[in-house]
């Protein structure tokens, strides 16, 4: 295991541009029409109840990863068991996500160029950035945070100046009840991007000051949400939310509606800067907690040595994992939610909890 | 050595992938197609017109201060079944490739716009290159080709002249309106809505328009002038509108920024001038024993702009008669406007949109037949306030 240390802020922005990642790009919860920044709210809510859980974990297991207090909680056969599947899950996912940004881009800016070329150019950064560790990675962090916060905010500006925006098409608020928000939290806003955040118990044992982790990440957490739920308003006010659930990126749509005294548009770039960005930090702390997992689980003590195998892995299993978009999506919103977001989200790690929980209370009246 | 290795490694790899010549295409091979226009030609296929920018000629014209050679701008046409198909086979007469990222404009003949709309943006939409934002007219009395094919004085390239106009005559007449393609697109997919676009005419001759001479004279043979606006009925066009009822639509849908208002005063005709600078329409939809209904709430503020008749504009009480006088013509063009598109049964206004805000749940019950059967009979009550803020340099007139 690597010593390397990360502080309170770079945790923040670790976990700001993780949680934005591919989200401001993909059409969110679109499926709760014009009320879908109240879904990404609930989500946020809902998101935040469920960090408190790995939190706890983490605070009864200070300085392992989950794939190795796994095997305290449950015993060796099955921790190891669970250890495997998380660690497939997060390659699984970085691999997801590669190819969400390899077909955006190929959809919008590229449609000459092959897949596995694109994804392969992410990759090699991702592996590159993966080797050289957390550290390097959260500095990376450091730095390009404050590139997509300028854009943000010159972005919401331009946006607010061209006198796109039209509050009305926010209205009716609930038309269908609460009841199309709630599915809309449940089916999708939930775990991706927030329940996403089970990826960071990975992390956590990388942190200087520990008993800190909880106010950083909420806070990286809840400015997440906020700033989704604005971009998602945003888009639905400027667009409607018909055109919004069309859209294959809202984002993008909105951006491309900037006219700012007739010189300042077609901003795409901005668009493109977030989604490389955004897509970056995501895949590689993904792959980054699929690599230290392997690491732990089989007894490696450099990190290093796997990057390149598991990243072509990776790499291969972004090309090979659907034959289009819209299965790729297909995938993502419907199979991928059921079968792995849920459990591996939700039920293990609160399932986990209790044990640690029940063994604590347990162990410590035996004495 | 095995760091200069690694070094020459990376170079060779920065210097092949950071160029980015995976798909090249030089400036010099885009033809950059400024304008696109839509007719249907005899046998019911697509007939696709394509201004495309002569770059020499535009720049060289500016640069040694007109007098060029060469017509700044070139048409292209093909036929086929759809947008897409006509596109690729224009490439047969062009050398170089069509290249969509700047059409700011599309033009649609009349012809097309009364058979519909539907089969027409979805190509626009769908293609990463073009932009929603381009403008949209209805070329009327012509064809699009034609109304393309016009070479314009001032602004060398002819759609950027159609532009300008659509931009700068909605903000001082208050009779045309911009509408672009998504906006459109908003106009097909809402039931509470439908699109008004502004149409186009030649004044002149077409035939003489094409030619270089045109621009060389000071009265041009042929000119490209706005005229009228069509209201559609979900994809297809089924009126036309002038004068002011077209000023009675752009009320409602608070298009208007400036205009003049003409009105009678004691028994003279065109006596007094309103000139309008901020103007704020509000609609509230209500509802009254199980119908809907709609509230038009006007305000402008205003000067007098001009005044044949004698009149005492120092007296602030004949300026409240005024104001009066001015509402109530407005709301006659208001209503005149109304009642044509309750007429044609087509909610231009977006009424049904503001029923759905303020009432989903019953919108969801009447949202079918909306346009058919609520809107024609919809109870309409316009309101309008004008004030009058100032009379100008001067206050009273000289005619006594």
């Amino acid at each position: 295991m690597e010593h390397s240390k990360i502080n309170m802020r770079q945790l923040f922005v670790l976990i700001v541009l993780f949680e934005h990642g591919s989200a401001i790009v993909i059409p969110l919860g679109v499926s709760a029409k014009q009320d879908v920044w109240i879904a990404i709210l609930l989500g946020l809510a809902l998101g935040l109840l469920l960090f408190l859980v790995y939190e706890r974990l983490f605070h009864y297991y200070p300085d392992q990863p989950l794939t190795s207090y796994v095997t305290h909680i449950v015993g060796k056969p099955l921790g190891k068991l669970l250890a495997v599947l998380y660690i497939t899950y997060f390659f699984y996912i970085a691999a997801r996500v590669l190819r969400d940004f390899g077909e955006l881009l190929l959809t919008f800016a590229y449609p000459e160029t092959p897949l596995f070329v694109l994804n392969a150019l992410m990759a090699m950064t991702v592996m590159y950035s993966a080797y050289k560790g957390i550290e390097v990675l959260a500095r990376t962090g450091e730095l390009l945070y404050t590139l997509l916060q300028i854009l943000a905010v010159v972005g919401f500006i331009l946006v607010i100046a061209s006198g796109v925006v039209d509050l009305t098409q926010l209205q009716p608020v609930l038309e269908e009840g609460w009841k199309r928000v709630w599915k809309t939290v449940f089916t999708e806003t939930l775990y991706v991007p927030f329940g996403e955040m089970i990826v960071f118990t990975m992390l956590f044992p990388y942190l200087n000051r520990p008993e800190k982790a909880r106010r950083a990440a909420v806070a990286g957490m809840v400015l997440t949400g906020i700033n989704l739920a604005i971009i998602m308003a945003v888009n639905t006010a400027v667009l409607g939310a018909d055109e919004v659930s069309r859209s294959s990126f809202p984002l993008l749509d909105t951006i491309r509606r900037i006219q700012v005294a007739h010189f300042l548009e077609r901003l795409d770039v901005f668009f493109m800067i977030a989604l490389i960005i955004g897509g970056f930090f995501k895949v590689s702390i993904f792959f980054y907690a699929g690599v230290v997992g392997v690491a732990h689980v089989f007894g490696f003590s450099n990190h290093q040595r796997l990057v390149y195998p598991f990243g072509a892995l990776v790499l291969l299993w972004s090309v090979a994992m659907a034959s289009n978009y819209v299965e790729h999506i297909h995938e993502g919103l419907k199979i991928v939610t059921f079968y792995l977001h849920i459990p591996l989200q939700i039920i293990i790690p609160v399932l986990l909890l209790v044990i640690a929980a029940i063994r604590r209370r347990f162990g410590s009246s035996a004495k | 050595m095995k760091r200069s290795i690694a070094m020459f490694v990376s170079f060779f790899v920065c210097a092949l992938l950071l160029a980015g010549c995976w798909s090249k295409k030089e400036l010099p091979d885009l033809a950059f197609v400024i304008a696109v226009g839509l007719d249907k030609t005899e046998d019911g296929r697509y007939l696709a017109s394509f201004q495309v920018v002569n770059p020499g000629n535009v720049a060289g014209a500016t640069q040694r201060g007109g007098g060029a050679a060469g017509v700044p701008v070139s048409m292209y046409t093909s036929t086929g079944d759809t947008l897409v198909e006509a596109s690729r086979k224009a490439s047969k007469k062009l050398s170089r490739i069509l290249y969509y990222g700047h059409t700011n404009l599309v033009v649609i003949s009349e012809e097309v716009a009364r058979e519909g709309l539907n089969d027409v943006f979805d190509a626009v939409e769908r293609n990463h290159q073009f932009r929603p934002t381009a403008q949209l007219v209805i070329a009327h009395g012509h064809s699009a080709k034609e109304v393309l094919s016009v070479l314009t004085p001032i602004d060398k390239i002819s759609a950027n002249q159609i532009i300008k106009t659509l931009e700068f005559s909605e903000m001082s007449r208050g009779q045309t309106i911009n509408t672009d393609v998504w906006g459109a697109i908003r106009g097909l997919t809402s039931s509470g809505r439908n699109t008004v676009v502004t149409g186009v005419v030649i004044e002149g001759n077409p035939q003489q328009g094409k030619r270089q001479t045109n621009v060389q004279s000071s009265v041009p043979d042929a000119r490209i002038s706005l005229d009228g606006l069509a209201l559609f009925k979900k994809d297809r066009l089924v009126r036309w509108v002038n004068g002011s009822t077209e000023r009675g639509v752009l009320w409602v849908l608070d298009r208007i920024k400036q205009t003049n208002i003409t009105i009678p005063w004691n028994g003279k005709k065109e006596a007094i001038g309103y000139r309008t600078v901020r103007v704020k329409t509000e609609v509230k939809p209500q509802w009254k024993k199980g119908r809907p209904s709609i509230l038009v709430h006007i305000q402008t503020e205003g000067d007098i702009s001009e005044a044949y008749v004698p009149i005492r504009l120092d007296d602030y009480r004949q300026l409240f008669q005024l104001e009066k006088a001015i509402g109530r013509d407005i709301e006659r063009e208001v209503k005149q406007a109304i009642e044509t598109a309750q007429h044609e049964k087509t909610d231009v206004f977006g009424f049904g949109e503001a029923v759905h805000r303020a009432h989903p749940r019953l919108w969801k019950r009447i949202k079918k037949e909306w346009d058919d059967r609520y809107f024609p009979h919809l109870q309409v009550t316009v309101k309008v306030d004008a004030y009058i803020r100032r009379t100008g340099l001067r206050n009273t007139p000289y005619i006594k």
